[in-house]
């Protein structure tokens, strides 16, 4: 536990942590990056999680609307992830004592797990369902968990602010 | 007059209500309405993402314009009606941190462009679901009006976040 207050303490003190911190300009802009890139992956991740519980484009092979989702989750993702750092570091200890933010952090690392198992595992026997309007159950419960965890992230994301 | 109304709905009992942060159920109000208020924005912006770049010509080539528009535009009005039920909330709770806000108004001025935007691909569409294709002129009009309304939308999702720091009440 020390190591840990440790280390968020040195990142509390980096220049580029106080230069967030000070500059008052820092912290609205990189926010306003920060969310719009969410919006994007919750938009795009669950329009594939809806197709995969097959709520949506039951007309259309999964792969398609996995392959035209994908990119704009994980290009989003990526900038999520680069400027919610950027963000975090200006108050790490903050942040770390908020129990919405360290919630989130287990739900984005359940979201990745979830992501992992449907796609080495569920997802290898795509060719035998990829046309089903209504995926098998396995594939259908990796859509929802997906969705379950993606939105508690977006919840818990929000509720920081108001705490 | 905005001040005027900002004033009167601030003394209704409405806003008292929405306001009340003593109630742990009242206080919710807003954080709730706020998340749902995001989830919404998130379907607006990956459907308008997904017309805009497709009339660019970026992505999504598998369907036809007029495809992609049936299956999202049912999903940008339902969304949008939320957002105005949603974003009505918040701002009865606290008309002055909105209805004053350069923000908002800047928020809501866009909004009505890219709405604007949207009716348009939504009618030419329903009249001719090639339209935009029939001539180069049609194609590169489609592509001005998508590049405009990418940066209208992002400027709206933008601009909504930055309400919370243009705030300035407190500070007159």
């Amino acid at each position: 536990m020390n190591g840990i207050i440790a280390i968020l303490q040195w990142i509390n003190d980096l220049p580029l942590s106080a230069f967030i911190r000070d500059w008052i300009f820092a912290f609205p802009s990189l926010e306003t990056v920060h969310v719009i890139a969410i919006v994007f992956v919750l938009g795009s991740i669950t329009r594939l999680d809806m197709r995969l519980m097959g709520l949506v484009w039951q007309d259309r092979p999964v792969t398609e609307i996995s392959e035209e989702m994908l990119p704009w989750t994980w290009i989003s993702f990526v900038i999520a992830t680069i400027f919610g750092l950027l963000l975090w570091m200006s108050k790490p200890l903050t942040y770390f004592a908020i129990a919405f933010f360290d919630v989130k952090m287990i739900l984005i690392a359940l979201a990745g797990i979830n992501m992992l198992f449907f796609q080495f595992v569920t997802f290898r026997t795509v060719g035998q369902w990829d046309r089903d309007p209504i995926p098998p159950p396995a594939a259908r419960f990796a859509g929802a968990l997906s969705m379950a965890l993606w939105l508690g992230v977006m919840i818990c994301g929000r509720f920081i602010g108001f705490v | 007059m905005l001040q005027g109304f900002t004033e009167w709905l601030t003394g209704t009992e409405a806003s008292a209500v929405l306001s009340d942060t003593t109630q742990f159920a009242t206080w919710l109000i807003i954080p709730v309405s706020q998340c749902i208020h995001l989830i919404c924005v998130a379907i607006v912006m990956i459907s308008v993402g997904l017309l805009n770049l497709r009339l660019l010509g970026v992505a999504g080539a598998r369907q036809s314009f007029a495809q992609l528009a049936d299956h999202l535009m049912p999903w940008i009005w339902a969304a949008l009606t939320v957002l105005f039920i949603t974003g009505t909330i918040q701002t009865v709770a606290e008309p002055g941190r909105e209805l004053l806000n350069i923000g908002f108004k800047t928020k809501m001025v866009l909004l009505m462009c890219a709405v604007a935007i949207t009716v348009v691909y939504q009618t030419t569409i329903r009249k001719d679901p090639k339209y935009w294709d029939r001539s180069p002129e049609r194609r590169k009009m489609a592509q001005m009006l998508a590049s405009i309304s990418l940066v209208l939308w992002i400027g709206i999702a933008a601009a909504g976040r930055l309400i919370a720091y243009l705030d300035l009440r407190h500070e007159q």
